[in-house]
């Protein structure tokens, strides 16, 4: 056998060239993919009569290691008064911003929010339910009843997602995998 | 072994002694001597430049080449008891050039083309004792008949031996190989379970699919698998990131255990695992193989089809040789003695295609692989945050039932290599190899946080593209030196495209020229080698917001060297002694990783500003082979500056909760220690072998131990073994694995608590050359864990959540056709 390489070596040198120029690195974001993130929990609290007051916690590199902000917006709740509440979640990290609340909605079967206080008089509790009759949490009512002592309390919201496991019927804190986990000061004059 | 050939042959003589034209039956087609030494002349230009530095006048060997003779070595194998011809015996020949083959039905063989010398011949079979002896090809064609003694020892399970091949660094260094009889006997598992029961050798293990090999505490970005001659570029750095090489798919596995950057570049640090291809036929008709595995404990099915032969013709190209492979391997979930492992299946199909030319000037091969996978993430170990860490680590895992099915979160890898490898004759010269490798690599893993919108978009999505020019020169016996001078240079891209970030892309190119050489004195060799190292790397900026994954582009160069010496106390032992320093350095996630890795909702902070790790390091190895015995002891320490490793730190924020975290840093390590292997045959029937291994990883900065060393180890095999004319080498061997607790675990990582020891069985039985039903076949049954122990391994990543692997029964089948 003879050896015609020679001949075929720009052949060759082009293939080569294909290959290395295939093999550039890049650095990009998916195709819609970083809206994983929740960068803002906003919680609204609204009373029977007058203005709805809200405050949030927002976290600027999202799952990042920079710790959230402090609390942006105070939440009051006098002593004898009832709100009804909402939460929010977003991801301000991209433009426009996205409402992962209404993602949250959607899939609502696999997730609930739960609100744990520390401190005693204040109570917080779900009143919106899922497509099986399961707690969900986005909406809630907060009451301080009347002789509830002055201070602050603090409120824990943590998003539960149940990936692959069952949401269960009763429970009282989160059993699956933690989404959001941050927790709200609100003061009792 | 090398002292054998320790004169130096005058090159005078063999020029004398050589006839100027050349003729013989073993020469194809109508070739013309001539007109061959012409073609080769631009190869044999860049060889006199190599030539020159080592041995002088390039036109001198220029002129010689034209004038070479090619000589023809051939001969015939049979049992010295009942005279039979004896195949399948592997044929190694080392000297000018080194060349292996194999015996035929007839027990011939034949090495055509040989730059004439003396070579030392080394023949190897099964039940039989090895032979070694040297043939003089100088005068003309050599004819040899070698009988095989029965051996009482024979070579078919872990036995520690030099590499046969060129390797001059095998022949001071701590090296084990399992040969082809050995690796059936692990058929069907993963990569780093069939090698790790060898000596110095242990698995950090992700469940029943993920198993990365450990060499002497290192792993990942510091032990080098090597593919074919290829260096396997697939995200080694990841420790749940396994080889993605197909087990089926391997003629031989070579392990260096120790620092062996001089040959193989920086990331061999810690050692190297070799998975080595016999060549194509070079001749013959169509032979297949078919193997079929079965598995109960993960329900497990394995098939690998085989068709291989030589007398392929194609246009042009004439006689070529071939080999197509088939694998599948489709795995349900693991099974712990008392629950379930949820979600740890795993489904592989793999191929491969080589095609080779064996011709006067050499043989070529073209080799293309497709390797593929997908595979589950334990459930349990797939984590929201720091409580969702703490509540999986104390609640029993759930009884999941058993299925076939792979949910999130998951990987999906795939792998294709494309590798010529060609090895040019230099006429008394040695050889020219030249690999030249493309590889792509996918990795995908997909995480079962996030809205269902985006759910089919992968967490992590990775795209490596490597390039690789490797340039070999096995120089052969050189005025009394063997040895290899080598380039090699590879240029890497990185495609971050995932959702999430997990590394920055990047360009990497590396480049390197080394050499490493042998020199024997009567029953002394000495070792010496030399390399250096120039990387590139240039990382991009990932486009999200928070993370700091600025451009930038960073140039280390280093320097490896090794030196070392064996001496032949007498026939049967020997002890070598070695030092080497290496380098490493740091790779793109050491530098700019910034996640939570799935498995353990660790948070991991590279820093971009590491330095390279530097190593040096001692080891002594004695070994003792006589006909009933053998015993190894190595015995090695290392000491690592600038050891690029996790460390502990407070707890990462964010808006998810709190995470454990870690920096990686440095700091300067010692590693240390010491590796017993050894076997004893009583009697023809009976076989004991055993190893022991214990590593201790130090920070010499605050006297701690490093995180990830294996726990000491032992274990020991009983194996009583016969033959019959239609039973065929049958064996039933009883083993157990004893493992100590490993206490020495760094504190601050949720890693901090030990693993308590544990004791395993094992059992097989089986025989090779089974007559059934007129065809010969190779069956075997395996027990692993055969009294369903409940252990956590120290090495395995979900220890924190679930016990380890039961029981597993294995039917390994295989029929020549």
């Amino acid at each position: 056998m003879h050896l015609p390489y020679a001949s075929r070596a720009p052949l060759a040198l082009t293939a080569l060239a294909l290959l290395l120029a295939s093999c550039k690195g890049d650095s990009v974001v998916a195709p819609g993919g970083e809206t994983e993130v929740i960068s803002r929990v906003t919680l609204t609290l609204t009373p029977t009569t007058g203005a709805a007051i809200s405050a949030y916690i927002e976290d600027a590199d999202g799952s990042g290691p920079n710790a959230p902000s402090a609390q942006v917006g105070t939440l009051t709740m006098p002593a004898g008064t009832a709100f009804t509440g909402a939460v929010r979640f977003e991801n301000r990290l991209v433009t426009p911003v996205e409402n992962i609340t209404d993602e949250v909605r959607t899939e609502a079967s696999t997730h609930r929010v739960f609100y744990s206080v520390t401190g005693t008089g204040v109570t917080v509790n779900s009143t919106d339910l899922d497509g099986n009759g399961r707690p969900l949490g986005l909406a809630f009512t907060a009451t301080a009843p009347t002789g509830t002592t002055a201070g602050t309390r603090t409120v824990r919201v943590v998003l539960c997602h149940y990936d692959g496991v069952t949401k269960p019927a009763v429970a009282t804190a989160c059993s699956a995998d933690t989404d959001i986990d941050v927790s709200f000061t609100v003061a009792v004059p | 072994m090398i002292g054998e050939y320790q004169q130096p042959i005058p090159l005078a003589r063999a020029q004398a002694a050589a006839p100027v034209r050349v003729t013989g039956p073993w020469q194809r087609g109508s070739s013309d001597p001539a007109r061959r030494a012409r073609s080769v002349a631009p190869l044999l230009a860049l060889f006199a430049l190599l030539g020159s530095l080592m041995a002088g006048n390039p036109l001198r060997a220029q002129e010689s080449a034209r004038a070479t003779p090619m000589r023809r070595l051939h001969g015939e194998l049979r049992d010295s008891a009942s005279g039979a011809a004896l195949r399948g015996a592997a044929i190694v020949i080392t000297g000018p050039i080194s060349r292996r083959s194999q015996t035929d039905a007839s027990g011939h063989f034949e090495f055509a083309q040989l730059p004439s010398g003396p070579y030392i011949l080394r023949v190897r079979l099964i039940g039989f004792a090895p032979l070694e002896r040297v043939v003089n090809v100088t005068n003309g064609d050599a004819t040899v008949r070698l009988t095989l003694r029965s051996a009482t020892i024979s070579l078919d399970s872990v036995v520690v031996t030099t590499d046969a091949l060129a390797d001059p660094l095998s022949r001071v260094a701590a090296t084990s190989t399992v040969d082809a009889a050995e690796l059936s006997a692990t058929r069907g598992q993963t990569l780093g379970e069939t090698i790790k029961l060898l000596p110095g050798v242990s698995v950090v293990q992700f469940g029943p699919s993920i198993a990365k090999p450990v060499i002497r505490g290192l792993n990942s970005q510091r032990v080098l698998v090597m593919n074919a001659g290829l260096r396997q570029e697939d995200q080694q750095w990841g420790t749940e990131h396994a080889p993605n090489i197909d087990s089926f798919d391997a003629d031989r596995v070579i392990v260096v255990r120790g620092a062996a950057t001089v040959l193989y570049g920086p990331d061999a640090i810690g050692g190297v695992v070799r998975v080595e291809h016999d060549p194509v036929p070079d001749g013959g008709s169509a032979k297949g193989e078919l193997s079929l595995n079965g598995f109960t404990n993960s329900r497990q099915g394995a098939l690998s089809l085989g068709l291989q032969g030589g007398g392929l013709q194609l246009p042009r190209l004439g006689q070529t040789g071939y080999r197509l492979r088939f694998s599948s391997r489709v795995a349900g979930n693991g099974a712990a003695p008392d629950y379930s492992l949820s979600n740890t299946g795993f489904r592989e199909l793999n191929g491969s295609a080589t095609f080779g030319v064996h011709r006067p000037w050499g043989t070529s091969e073209l080799m293309i692989s497709h390797f593929s996978t997908e595979l589950g993430v334990l459930r349990q170990a797939h984590v929201g945050n720091f409580d969702d860490l703490q509540r999986s680590l104390t609640a029993a895992p759930p009884d999941s039932s058993f299925s076939y099915g792979i949910d999130r979160p998951n990987q999906r890898v795939q792998h294709t290599t494309l590798r010529v490898r060609s090895a040019f004759v230099l006429p008394r010269a040695g050889e020219l190899e030249v690999v030249f490798g493309s590889q792509a690599n996918h990795r995908r893993e997909y995480d079962n946080h996030g809205p269902l919108r985006v759910r089919g978009i992968a967490a992590f999505n990775l795209k490596l593209f490597t390039n690789s020019l490797d340039v070999r020169w096995n120089h052969g016996l050189q005025h009394g030196f063997v040895g290899t001078i080598g380039t090699s240079a590879m240029l890497q891209g990185n495609q971050t495209l995932g959702k999430a970030f997990l590394i920055p892309g990047f360009d990497l190119s590396q480049a390197a020229v080394y050499a490493q050489e042998a020199y024997s004195i009567g029953r002394l060799t000495l070792n010496a080698g030399a390399r250096t190292d120039v990387f590139s790397q240039t990382t991009l900026p990932y486009a999200d917001a928070g993370i700091r994954s600025e451009a930038g582009t960073r140039r280390w160069t280093g320097f490896s060297g090794s030196l070392g010496s064996e001496l032949r106390l007498t026939d049967a032992l020997s002890a070598s002694l070695r030092v080497a320093r290496a380098w490493r350095p740091p790779t793109v996630n050491e530098r700019y990783a910034q996640g939570v890795h799935h498995g353990t909702a660790q948070y991991e902070l590279g820093r971009a500003s590491l330095a390279p790790e530097r190593s040096a390091g001692v080891e002594g190895v004695l070994r003792y082979s006589s006909e009933r015995s053998m015993f190894e002891v190595a015995g090695y320490a290392n000491n690592i500056n600038g050891f690029i490793f996790l460390q502990p730190r407070a707890p990462v924020l964010t808006i998810r909760g709190a995470f454990p975290a870690y920096n990686y840093d440095q700091t300067n390590a010692r590693l240390s220690g010491i590796e017993l292997s050894g076997m004893l045959a009583p009697s023809h029937w009976l076989r004991i072998q055993g190893t022991a291994n214990a590593v201790r990883g130090t920070d010499r900065t605050n006297g701690g131990p490093l995180f990830d060393m294996p726990a000491d180890r032992a274990t020991i095999q009983v194996r009583v073994l016969g033959s019959r004319p239609r039973l065929g080498r049958w064996y039933v061997a009883l083993g157990s694995v004893l493992v100590q607790q490993q206490g020495g675990v760094p504190a601050g990582t949720v890693y901090q608590l030990p693993t308590a020891g544990y004791a395993l069985a094992s059992f097989d039985v089986g025989s090779a050359n089974i007559v059934i039903g007129g065809h010969q076949i190779d069956l075997g049954l395996s027990a692993t864990n055969l009294l369903n122990a409940r252990y956590r391994d120290y090495l395995s990543r979900y220890r924190l959540f679930v016990n380890d692997a039961g029981r597993d029964l294995i039917l390994r089948l295989r029929i020549p056709m």
